[in-house]
Order: structure tokens, then C-alpha cells, then sequence
């Protein structure tokens, strides 16, 4: 166990401890690179901060729906792969691309789809889309969607997979009983699958995480580097590196910490239950 | 199954191909594009295709060229190409490496409080990286690791890592004992047993989590292009990343995709056992 803690700690650890020691500082690269210990001044401004609230509530939002969505996809797809049918292998394959496929190639293929450069042949088209779900739905929604899509996505692909092998090690034995004290199939689906699912899709979620609170790759290309919508992420990111502000950047980082705590709490008592209750 | 079922099931398995692959079908016709056609052609189409975009990459003079009144960016593509190389087979190694021995100890030998160490260790995986980079840097630099394929490997490793040990402890925890013991009573040494017997048993799940780790790494180009800035050490994601213009390029179009297919068969040819050793792990509950 040694070498995967002496890497974990190295690696996470000891910058994890860092960055909250910096949350309480005042660095930044206008201040010349000084620290001073501020205490907790960055975040009470975090705090009194309109913008971060909603960036709070966007990033809520955003993992929500799209976990929402790659779930709904990945149970739907996965339901289609396991029945046998002569083009399974083949859609199978199709199926797990959009996560094999690197995602920093599969973002700028969406880019071009949702976003096109000047100079093609669509790109008036693809305006005119923008603008009309912008004026519809408010500025920014075009962008929260396309990088919400995305998400979808690639992330769908793997949930899809994913739970394909959770369906697979279910004992075939507990379908075959359900055939017989069920009678339609949306009832079998709910009594039966759904349930036996649920460890597998709370893994799925727990492993969609950090795509949701930090995906600051494809927000970051899908905006063109703008800040359009905050996430919390995305945002922190922006302030370290863009504006240098880095202590606060820290501070909004960490902000998310009681978040994850929470949801990993509830994640932990669906898919490793104590020992003693299994048996 | 009656037919109009039947009919249902192959449209919706056709509806599930079309979604997955026309991203991917899309970008590769913009890239085979002359920028004549990228301006006038149809997006669904190519109708003169060429490969310009791609020997381009390969053009070995440094400076950039003029191509009409297009400036086209001249990279050190198979350096890059390479460099993406040796990053992932490294993490790979490393990821797998340091999984292995932690899950087999938490699987298996069960130190006293292994729950919480493999807890730990998984709930390590939402910690995102991409916001830790400033001290991150900070341990880069302290080891002397800047713009050294290393630092970016190390960090790779620490992504794909929870999941690996999650899902390899998984599976040896519910391997029956009787299996080493009867490889020791023949006369194995532990350490035999486990290279000879427990191994190669393994080799699913051993195989799911590398698959993973290499969508893992696939999918970054922000750390790499955070941390490797001579152009030289560049892996293609960190190039093209900070190429300027980079994304409107049908050149860097090109280069993501080429460097893509490589990565996309290895995947296809491993997404089988990835099933496999997903399903393996998962048996016993998650």
C-alpha cells in the first residue's frame, strides 16, 4: 500500500494543506507575492459575494441536470445493450466511444458543432440558434447548454458502460423470477431493475463528480475562455490564473468542500454499505 | 419478441450509434476539409477530401508558412505524438504499479481499519485537480520536476488511482481464499502465488482499470498544458492547447484527431474486458 499513499499524499495531500493554508492570506501576484495571514477575511468576502451565491447555485444546477441526464441515458442505453440482437457488438463499440475518445478531441468536435468558427459555412446558422435560445431563455443559457451537452455526452457513454456491467453481474436468476411476478415491463423495470441498479448508479454518480463541480477543460473551450456562467470551478480557476488573485482563488476552491463531504457521505451508504448489513 | 418490437429495438440501437458517433464523424470530415470547402461545402460532408491537414503536422521545419493568406503553425507533431506516448504508457505503469499492491493489502490482508483507508483513498477521486494546480506547481517545482514528463505522469497517476484500487480491491476481497492456499500448499511462495495465480486472474479488471486511466489521461490537456511549456516536452494535448488560434485550425483539428485514433483502437480493442472486469469487480456488490 505504500507506493499508492506516498503518491496520494505527495500529490494531494500535501497541496490540499497548501491550499487552505493559503486561504488564509492575502496572496496575489499584485501584491508582489507577499503573504500575510488574513485569518478569515477571504472568506467573509466569499461570502458577502452575490456572485458566488450564484455560482453555487449553477453549479448545483448543473450537476443536477446533468446527472440526471447521463443517468437516464446511461440505465436507457444500457437496458438496449443487454438485449441480444445481431448489431450489439457493434453499437456496443459505437456506445463506448464517446468516453474512449479523448475528451480534448470530442470538445473541439463539439465546438465546431455548436459554436463554428467564422469562416464555415454553417456558422450563420449556428448563430442564429445562440441567439434565439439566449433570447428565450437568458444570456448565457446557449452556453450552460452546449456545455451541459457535452457532459452528456461523454459522460452518458461511460454511465452507459458502466452500468451495462452492473447489469451484468446481477444473477440473471432474480430477472428470470421477476418475469414470472411481474406483469408488464415498466412494472419489472421499477420493482425490480432500478433497485438492483441503484449501488451502480450511485458509483456512476460519485465517478461523474468531478466532471460537474470542476470540468473547467470543456467549460473553459466550449466559452472560449469566457466567464459566462460561473461555476465554482471555473471561476476559481479564472481568478488564480487569470487574474492572479490566488488566495481567493483558494478560498473558492475549498468553498466546495462541505458540498463534496455531503454527497460522499450519502454515496458511501448506498454503494459500500457496512459489512455486517451485506451478510 | 413480435416484429413492430423488433423494429423498435434496431431503430433504437441505430438512434444509439448515430448519437454516439456523429460528434466524432463530424469532426473528422472538417479536418480532411480544404479551407475553400470549409467556407463554401457542406458540414455534413467532405467532397474533395484531402489530407493537407494532416502531412502538414508532419512538416519538420519549425517555422510557420504561408499558404495563401492562411498562416499555417508549424509543430514538432511527432515529438508531441511521442511525448503523448511515453506520458500515458508511464501513467499507466505508474497507476497500475501502485494499485495493484494497495488493493491486494486492502482486499485481502485487511490491515486493521482497511474500510476507511479504501474510503479514503476513494473519496480522494472528487478532489479536482484542475483547481489544485497552484500547489500543485509549488510541489512540481520543489522537486524539480518543471516541464518534466514526470510531474505530469505522478499527477495523472494520483487521478486514475482511486478508481484502480476501488475496483481491484473489490475484486480480490471476494477471490476465495482456497485459491492461494492451494498454489502454497504445492509449494509457492506467497509472492509466486500472487504473480503466478492471482495475476493472471486478474487480467479483466487489471484491464478495466488501465482503460481507465488512459480515458483518464485522454481527456486532459489543461494540466498538461499547465505544466509542460517547452515545446519540445510537449505532449499533443498541452501543444495544441496552447497553440494560438489553435481552435479554429483545421490543422489542430487534424492533430487532435490523429493523435485520438490510436488511443480510440486501443479502446475498442480492450472494451470487451473492460465489461468483463467491471462486471468482475462488481459481482459481489459494488
Amino acid at each position: 500500500m505504500a507506493p499508492a499513499l506516498i503518491l496520494v499524499v505527495g500529490v494531494l495531500a500535501y497541496p490540499i494543506g497548501w491550499e487552505v493554508w493559503l486561504s488564509f492570506t492575502d496572496f496575489s501576484s499584485a501584491g508582489g507575492g507577499d503573504r500575510r495571514f488574513v485569518g478569515f477575511a477571504n472568506y467573509r468576502t466569499l461570502l458577502a459575494d452575490a456572485l458566488f451565491w450564484r455560482a453555487c447555485l449553477i453549479t448545483v444546477v448543473y450537476f443536477v441536470v446533468t446527472t440526471a441526464a447521463k443517468l437516464a441515458l446511461g440505465t436507457g442505453l444500457a437496458l438496449l445493450l443487454q438485449r441480444p440482437s445481431r448489431a450489439r457488438a457493434l453499437v456496443f463499440l459505437a456506445v463506448f466511444l464517446p468516453w474512449a475518445y479523448p475528451g480534448g478531441v470530442t470538445v473541439v468536435a463539439w465546438y465546431w458543432m455548436l459554436n463554428p468558427p467564422i469562416t464555415t459555412a454553417y456558422s450563420a446558422f449556428f448563430g442564429g440558434v445562440k441567439h434565439a435560445v439566449d433570447v428565450v431563455l437568458g444570456g448565457g443559457a446557449y452556453a450552460f447548454l452546449s456545455v451541459a451537452l457535452f457532459n452528456v455526452w461523454r459522460g452518458g457513454s461511460f454511465t452507459a458502460i458502466f452500468l451495462l456491467a452492473g447489469l451484468n453481474a446481477i444473477p440473471t436468476e432474480l430477472f428470470e423470477y421477476a418475469r414470472l411476478e411481474t406483469q408488464t415491463a415498466a412494472q419489472r423495470l421499477r420493482a425490480v431493475t432500478l433497485p438492483l441498479l441503484r449501488p451502480y448508479m450511485a458509483l456512476a454518480v460519485f465517478l461523474s463528480f468531478t466532471t460537474a463541480f470542476a470540468d473547467l477543460a470543456n467549460v473553459w473551450m466550449l466559452t472560449g475562455g469566457r466567464v459566462i456562467f460561473p461555476l465554482i470551478g471555473t471561476y476559481a480557476y479564472w481568478l488564480g490564473i487569470g487574474a492572479g488573485r490566488f488566495a481567493e482563488a483558494a478560498a473558492w476552491s475549498l468553498s466546495l468542500v462541505p458540498l463534496l463531504a455531503a454527497a460522499l457521505f450519502v454515496l458511501f451508504r448506498w454503494f459500500d454499505p457496512a459489512e455486517e448489513a451485506r451478510a | 419478441m413480435t416484429a413492430t418490437r423488433r423494429w423498435t429495438q434496431r431503430g433504437l440501437l441505430l438512434a444509439a450509434a448515430v448519437y454516439s458517433l456523429f460528434p466524432i464523424y463530424f469532426i473528422t470530415v472538417q479536418s480532411l476539409k480544404t479551407p475553400e470547402e470549409d467556407v463554401f461545402g457542406s458540414p455534413f460532408y467532405v467532397a474533395a477530401p484531402t489530407f493537407e491537414n494532416y502531412t502538414d503536422l508532419f512538416d519538420t521545419d519549425d517555422e510557420p508558412s504561408a499558404r495563401g493568406y492562411v498562416v499555417v503553425p508549424r509543430v514538432p507533431f511527432m515529438v508531441w505524438l511521442l511525448n503523448s506516448a511515453i506520458v500515458l504508457g508511464a501513467s499507466l505503469l505508474v497507476t497500475l504499479a501502485a494499485a495493484v499492491p494497495a488493493a491486494y493489502a486492502l482486499g485481502r490482508l485487511r490491515p486493521p481499519g482497511w474500510r476507511w483507508w479504501r474510503r479514503g483513498l476513494f473519496a480522494t477521486y472528487v478532489v479536482p485537480h484542475t483547481i489544485l494546480f497552484i500547489p500543485l506547481y509549488q510541489v512540481v517545482l520543489a522537486l524539480g520536476l518543471d516541464d518534466s514528463h514526470l510531474a505530469l505522469v505522478l499527477i495523472y497517476a494520483t487521478m486514475a488511482l482511486p478508481f484502480a484500487i476501488w475496483i481491484l480491491s473489490a475484486y480480490y476481497r471476494h477471490l476465495p481464499r482456497e485459491i492461494e492456499e492451494s498454489a502454497l500448499v504445492e509449494g509457492a511462495s506467497p509472492a509466486t502465488a500472487f504473480a503466478r495465480i492471482i495475476l493472471p486472474m486478474s487480467r479483466n479488471v487489471l484491464v478495466a482499470a488501465g482503460l481507465f486511466t488512459v480515458g483518464t489521461v485522454g481527456n486532459d490537456f489543461m494540466l498538461a498544458s499547465i505544466f509542460l511549456l517547452d515545446r519540445h516536452k510537449q505532449t499533443v494535448a498541452a501543444g495544441l492547447g496552447v497553440m494560438d488560434v489553435s481552435l479554429e485550425e483545421l490543422v489542430a483539428v487534424a492533430g487532435v484527431n490523429l493523435a485520438a485514433i490510436p488511443i480510440a483502437l486501443l479502446c475498442a480493442v480492450f472494451a470487451r474486458g473492460y465489461v468483463r472486469g467491471l462486471t468482475a469487480a462488481m459481482l459481489e456488490g459494488a
